[in-house]
Parts: structure tokens; C-alpha cells; sequence
């Protein structure tokens, strides 16, 4: 216990020299955990889409063709499926918003709630919005946000399609963190685009499918695409943890090149480190001289320097991580655009406090090593 | 003043610690110039895309090309009907107005499996001589009612069957690849290009035109055209200045632009705080010598100025060794999705960004040497001179 005692003394000697150390290291990582909370976010819910038994089915040439409605009546016979709907991205644009800040998705108000079973909805509520066909449901977070109430209208611009929406809340619903969608009738945008004669009527963006289990998911996604591989609207289906992961691989290069600049990050805290440590053994080396004369082995002096550069590093990466962390909630807070949800994944944390000891630990075998081998004698003579 | 070489002896003779300190500062300032070259060739591939005299006709509403949506014919009409009002014409007299359709698949990246979005655009005759420096660089142009198509070397590179000669798949029709294309590094680099009756075809659409490109004949014209396209009501259309359009597409690139001097901000305190703590040692481990500096009758001031110019000196020269780091990479190009669009650029390390790297770390030098130089400024003469 008095060992790790002159230890913590030990950092606290030269306070400004481990609190620089420290807050250097503690920055950086600060920086990392937000940026590696970032590139991971996206990959860190896919296990928990993979219990739902959910697919997708979109155009084989991507989610921003559209594919026939037709295409729904057949899925919806298929055997394994328990209930699909249609989803289309409405994209519009709320007030005086110049873009669309959350997604209007077009859909089934009877069969939604049965492919998103994770929905908590009023029954009443329900009820309301399937009996009025310009009728809509938000979420709990967006309610709160823009303060609407059972009752409110919303107006939409169109942005993607040409007709203007007049939408009234029907109900607020509580669902999985990552979704704060406003869902609305399929049939309403369809009837105002035929009625357009717009070419986008009865066509849905994406059909959203649950399945009876998991076992028959990748039969019945080859089913659907061998049915209309040679259609004129070839169909890609896939599982909803599938489509999530075509976004993770959106940002291309970006992720390689922030892992990069993770590890040269990395690096040279070490050599931060790794300064800070030998210009503190430098001064100490009369002392150091003293303890080996007075009987301290060469493990217990190398221990005690790794101890001392451990610490103030684990300082630092505690720090750094908790700042990340709050960083992220606060940016969670007032750009929810940006940070979509509350969430990062604890591997990402944990990470980060394990590279701070690891850049101790590295950054003080030089010093200790020196340290532990210094020769009494000319220790001791030396003047600093 | 102190002499210069005071300075320079005393980082030569703790060499060790120079270089430690050099080299972190030079490896962070070289992660934020990395980050500098990324956002301003992103940044090039939007501005140089824009030409002052250029218009993009969408339908009435639509903010981007996606979305947008217009009848073939009147797409066309457009362009005679509007020529009286000042769109140019090539050397050829022919207007120059393209109407085209820009849809956009998803397609694997070479070495993948799982498809991501590639822009597809059908363009008219025109579209070449719409877009600034295009030319082909390989192959051949395509040819109108053959399904072939042209993509520029970074997409062919990046992108399975983009490469000359392979065949890309748009609606199982096979679009041979026969050319490749460079437009001044602009985001048509980014894009597939058909012949926009092919593509129609294609995709079963005819007569879907996603937007109309069109250039005026000069300023005056450019007006007049906005006016009147915007006037009628028979066209329910909306015309938007290209260099606008693109500003609106750069907000997206504004948020990466902002993570990226964030990022270079966090990791420039954090060296400044690793060149502080090398700076409060040397001021620490001389402060005899600083005592008989000031005994010999240097100034508070040039005491001051001294180790600040020491500080600087260490860090400009990490700041210049991180900057040569990032040279190897200039040119280097690479792609990501901006609002679900493949965006291809090549990095760009030009002066400007060195300067900023340079310029990094000298503010860091500066920052992290101040408290130490006036730590020594403080120091009283004679129990400095005491000092072992």
C-alpha cells in the first residue's frame, strides 16, 4: 500500500508537468471516442436488428428508384412472410426548413405496427389514425422537439414528389432509439399523385418485411428476386441488418482514414508520454541513486516508474473518455441530425481507457528501463 | 536580444527531448493537414463544378436533381423555346442546353459485396461542352442508341465494372464502358455517363428528364432567363443558378469540413499541452542560465521573446516535418457519400493547406511556450542564480 502511495506522490510532485501530460492525452482521446463513436455508431445496432426477423425489399438499382405496389400484393402471399408494408420516403420539408430534417415515410397504417412490433402506440390512437386518411403518427422525442400534440396539423412541403401534404397528428408513439420517424397513408400520397397523374403513383420506395422466422429470411429474399429478376423492375431484397450495413459503407474511405489518424494520434501521445517521463527521471536521478543504495531492487524501481507513467496516462484516458462521452450526448442534444441517438457502443469506451494504460505502459519502459539500470555509484555523483 | 543561436544550441544539446517534442507535434500537425487536404478537395471537387453563367432547371420545389422531375418534351422545348432569351450557343450555333436524367443505383465498390450509390447520368450532346475542362482520357465518347457508356478513371478504379471495356448493369441492360472521362476534378467525376436516351430506355422511363442544364449567353441573359422561367406558370418550373445549386450541396460538406477542424483543434491543444510541458522543463533545467542572463543585463523582454522563439522554433520544425509527411498523398484520390452520392476527390495539399499546417503549428509554439516564457521572465536574478 506505500508503494502505490509514493507512486501517486510521486505523479503529484511536478503537478503541472502530469496535468499537462495528462490533459494532453486526455483531449486526444476525447476527440477519438466522438469520432470513433461516429464510424461505429451504425455497426453497433446491426446485432440488434438481427432478432426482428425483418427484410427489405427495394429496387435492384437502389433505394432511390421506387418498385411497383404490385410487387406488395405478391410478397404478401408469399409463405414464411407474417405481414409486410409499403415505406416511401416522402422527403419533405417542415415549415421554413430549407431541408428535411427527420423522415415522412408513407406506409400501411393496419399492417405498420405488426412488422415494427417494438412500437408502443395508444390503441385508441391507433385507431384514430387508421380511421382518418390524412392522419399521422410521430415520435415521442420529435413531438417533444417541434411541441406537437394529438390534434396538430403538420404541413410538409414536397421536395421529392410534387404534391404538398396537410397531415394531423393522430398519435405520439414510443419506439426503438433510432427511429424518429412521422408515418403517414400510403393511400393519401397515392390518390393526390394519381390524381397528378404524377409517374411516382403506385410505387413505394422500399416494402418492409417481417418474416415468420428467421430460418426462412434467405429463401424467401431469393424467392422475390427470382421472381422478378427479369422483370422491368428487378427486385433486391435483403435482411434489415444487410440494408444497415450499405449504409456503414457509405462514408467509403472516411473510416480507413479516421482509424489512421487514430493510430498516429495514438503514437504520438506515446512520445508526449514518454517526454514528460523522461525529463521527470532526469531530475530524479540523485534520488532514484539513493533508493537503489538504500535496497530498492531493479523490479521495484522499474515498477514504480511504469506505475508513476500508467497513472498519469489512465488519468488522462478517463478523463478524455468521460469528456467524449458527455461531447456526444450534448451534440446528441442540440444536433440530433448529427448524433441520431444517445448511444455509444461501451467497446468504444473500454477501447479508450485501455489504449490510455497502453500508452503508459509503452511510453514508460524507456525511462524505466534507464532508470532501473542507472548505476548507484554515478548516480549519486551526478549533478543535475 | 538574445542571440539566435543561443536557442538552436539549446535544442541541439537536449536533443533528445527536441525530437520527441518535434516529432509529436509533427505527427498531429500531419493528422490535421491530412484532415485540411481531405476537406478542401472535397471542397474543389463542389467549386470547381460551378460556372458563374450556369443554370439548373428543376421542377417547381425540388431542391435537388433526385426529386425532380420533368416531361422530356417540354425539357426540350425549353431550349428553343428560351433561346431568343439568351442561352449561348456553341461554335457550332448549336444551343446549349441539355436536358438529362440523373438517377442513381447502387453498385458494389471494387473488393465488396454490399452495393453502395453510384450516380447515373443520362446526358444529351450538349452535356460535354457544359461541363469546364471535360475530356476523354481514355477510349472513345459513346455513341448515341449503342448502350455504352463513359465514367472517369476514379469511378472505373473504384467501382466493379466501371472499368473500361466491362459492362454495367442498369436495369439488366448492359452498358458497355467505353470511355474514360475528366471533367477539372469537378463532381461529374463522380458520375456515370449514358446518353440520356439510352438510359431512358434503360430504365423504362421515356420522356424523364430529372433536370435541364443550360448556359447563359452572359449576365444580362443569365437574369432574363431566370425571370422568365420562373414567371411562367406553364412551366412550373424553378431555375437555379448553378453556383447556388452547388452552395446548397456544399452544406453537407460543411459538417465534414466542421468534424474535420474540430478534430484538428482537439489534437493541436493536446500537442500544445506535450510542447508546454518540454518548454517548462527547459526553463526549469536552465533557470541559472536564465539568471545570468538577466544579471548580464538582457531584458525581462528579450527574455521573453527568447524562449518564445525557442518554443516556435520546435514546433515549426514538427509543423514542417508533418507537412512534407502529407505530400505523399497529394492527389490521392478517394470517395465518400454525400447525401447518399458517391463523391469522389482527390486530396489536395496546395500551399494553402501547408500554410495552414505551418501556420498550426506556429500558433501551438506560441500557445504552448507562452507560460513557460513568462515563468522565466518571473524568475527572481538572484535565487535563479543560486539555483544547482
Amino acid at each position: 500500500m506505500g508503494f502505490l502511495k509514493y507512486i501517486l506522490r510521486n505523479v503529484s510532485r511536478n503537478k503541472l508537468r502530469s496535468l499537462l501530460t495528462a490533459l494532453s492525452v486526455g483531449i486526444c482521446l476525447a476527440m477519438m471516442t466522438v469520432l470513433y463513436g461516429f464510424i461505429t455508431l451504425n455497426d453497433a445496432l446491426i446485432p440488434e436488428l438481427a432478432a426482428a426477423n425483418r427484410m427489405i425489399v427495394m429496387s435492384r438499382d437502389g433505394f432511390t428508384s421506387s418498385i411497383p405496389i404490385t410487387v406488395l400484393d405478391h410478397v404478401k402471399r408469399l409463405d414464411g412472410v407474417q405481414s409486410v408494408v409499403p415505406l416511401t420516403w416522402y422527403l419533405g420539408v417542415y415549415r421554413d426548413e430549407k431541408m428535411p430534417s427527420f423522415a415522412q415515410l408513407a406506409t400501411d397504417p393496419k399492417e405498420l405496427l405488426k412488422v415494427w412490433f417494438e412500437f408502443r402506440l395508444d390503441p385508441d390512437q391507433l385507431q384514430a389514425w387508421q380511421d382518418d386518411r390524412t392522419g399521422c403518427i410521430v415520435d415521442r422525442r420529435n413531438a417533444a422537439r417541434y411541441d406537437w400534440n394529438v390534434g396538430d396539423s403538420i404541413r410538409l412541403k414536397g421536395n421529392n414528389y410534387s404534391v404538398d401534404l396537410e397531415l394531423t397528428v393522430r398519435g405520439i408513439y414510443d419506439g426503438p432509439e433510432f427511429i424518429n420517424d412521422l408515418y403517414f397513408h400510403w393511400e393519401y400520397l397515392d390518390q393526390e399523385l394519381r390524381s397528378r397523374n404524377d409517374p411516382k403513383a403506385g410505387t413505394a420506395s422500399i416494402l418492409f418485411v417481417r418474416a415468420k422466422s428467421e430460418k426462412v429470411m434467405d429463401q424467401l429474399c431469393e424467392q422475390v428476386d427470382q421472381r422478378y429478376e427479369n422483370s422491368d423492375h428487378p427486385t433486391l431484397t435483403q435482411s434489415h441488418q444487410a440494408f444497415a450495413q450499405m449504409f456503414t459503407k457509405f462514408a467509403g474511405n472516411l473510416q480507413v482514414y479516421i482509424r489512421n489518424i487514430g493510430l498516429a494520434v495514438v503514437f504520438s501521445l506515446t512520445l508526449v508520454a514518454g517526454n514528460a517521463m523522461a525529463m521527470s527521471m532526469r531530475e530524479r536521478t540523485t534520488e532514484i541513486a539513493l533508493l537503489k543504495a538504500i535496497g530498492f531492487s531493479r523490479g521495484l524501481v522499474l515498477i514504480m516508474v511504469l506505475g508513476e507513467s500508467m497513472a498519469i496516462s489512465l488519468l488522462g484516458g478517463v478523463f478524455g473518455v468521460g469528456t467524449g462521452r458527455v461531447v456526444w450526448s450534448t451534440v446528441h442534444y442540440f444536433w440530433p441530425t448529427f448524433v441520431p441517438m444517445d448511444f455509444i457502443a461501451p467497446v468504444v469506451l473500454v477501447s479508450g481507457v485501455a489504449v490510455a494504460a497502453g500508452v503508459g505502459l509503452v511510453s514508460g519502459i524507456l525511462p524505466a528501463v534507464r532508470a532501473s539500470r542507472l548505476s548507484v555509484i554515478d548516480g549519486l555523483r551526478r549533478v543535475v | 536580444m538574445i542571440p539566435v543561436k543561443y536557442n538552436l544550441r539549446s535544442l541541439r544539446i537536449r536533443w533528445v527531448t527536441t525530437l520527441l517534442t518535434a516529432l509529436f507535434t509533427g505527427l498531429l500537425v500531419c493528422a490535421s493537414v491530412f484532415v485540411f487536404g481531405l476537406v478542401d478537395g472535397l471542397m474543389n471537387a463542389f467549386n470547381v463544378s460551378s460556372d458563374e453563367l450556369k443554370l439548373i432547371v428543376l421542377r417547381n420545389g425540388a431542391t435537388e436533381e433526385i426529386g425532380s422531375q420533368i416531361d422530356g418534351a417540354r425539357a426540350r422545348e425549353l431550349g428553343s423555346v428560351l433561346e431568343s432569351e439568351g442561352i449561348a450557343t456553341d461554335s457550332k450555333g448549336r444551343v446549349m442546353s441539355s436536358p438529362e436524367q440523373l438517377t442513381i443505383l447502387t453498385k458494389p465498390r471494387r473488393g465488396d459485396t454490399i452495393a453502395v450509390n453510384l450516380g447515373v447520368r443520362g446526358v444529351s450532346d450538349m452535356g460535354p461542352s457544359l461541363r469546364p475542362g471535360f475530356e476523354i482520357v481514355k477510349g472513345r465518347m459513346f455513341e448515341p442508341g449503342k448502350y455504352e457508356a463513359i465514367t472517369s478513371p476514379s469511378i472505373a478504379e473504384r467501382f466493379q465494372n466501371c472499368g473500361l471495356g466491362e459492362e454495367l448493369t442498369i436495369n439488366n441492360r448492359p452498358f458497355r464502358i467505353v470511355g474514360l472521362f475528366k471533367a477539372s476534378g469537378s463532381v461529374a467525376e463522380s458520375e456515370v455517363w449514358t446518353p440520356v436516351a439510352d438510359l431512358q430506355a434503360a430504365r423504362k422511363t421515356p420522356n424523364f428528364i430529372t433536370s435541364v442544364v443550360m448556359m447563359a449567353r452572359d449576365e444580362a441573359a443569365k437574369q432574363r432567363l431566370i425571370a422568365r422561367i420562373e414567371d411562367d406558370e406553364q412551366f412550373g418550373l424553378e431555375v437555379k443558378d448553378e453556383k447556388e445549386y452547388f452552395q446548397e450541396q456544399v452544406k453537407a460538406v460543411a459538417v465534414i469540413r466542421g468534424i474535420g477542424y474540430g478534430l484538428a483543434m482537439f489534437l493541436s491543444i493536446g500537442a500544445m499541452f506535450g510542447a508546454a510541458n518540454t518548454m517548462y522543463a527547459a526553463v526549469a533545467g536552465r533557470a541559472r542560465e536564465i539568471g545570468t542572463l538577466r544579471a548580464l543585463g538582457f531584458s525581462r523582454f528579450s527574455v521573453l521573446m527568447s524562449f518564445l522563439f525557442e518554443s516556435i522554433a520546435l514546433c515549426l520544425l514538427g509543423g514542417i516535418v508533418g507537412c512534407l509527411g502529407t505530400l505523399p498523398f497529394n492527389g490521392m484520390s478517394s470517395g465518400t457519400s454525400i447525401s447518399f452520392n458517391e463523391v469522389t476527390f482527390s486530396f489536395n495539399f496546395g500551399p494553402r493547406v501547408l500554410l495552414q499546417g505551418a501556420l498550426l503549428a506556429l500558433t501551438l509554439g506560441l500557445l504552448g511556450g507562452l507560460f513557460p516564457a513568462i515563468r522565466a521572465v518571473r524568475m527572481n536574478i538572484v535565487r535563479a542564480l543560486r539555483e544547482v
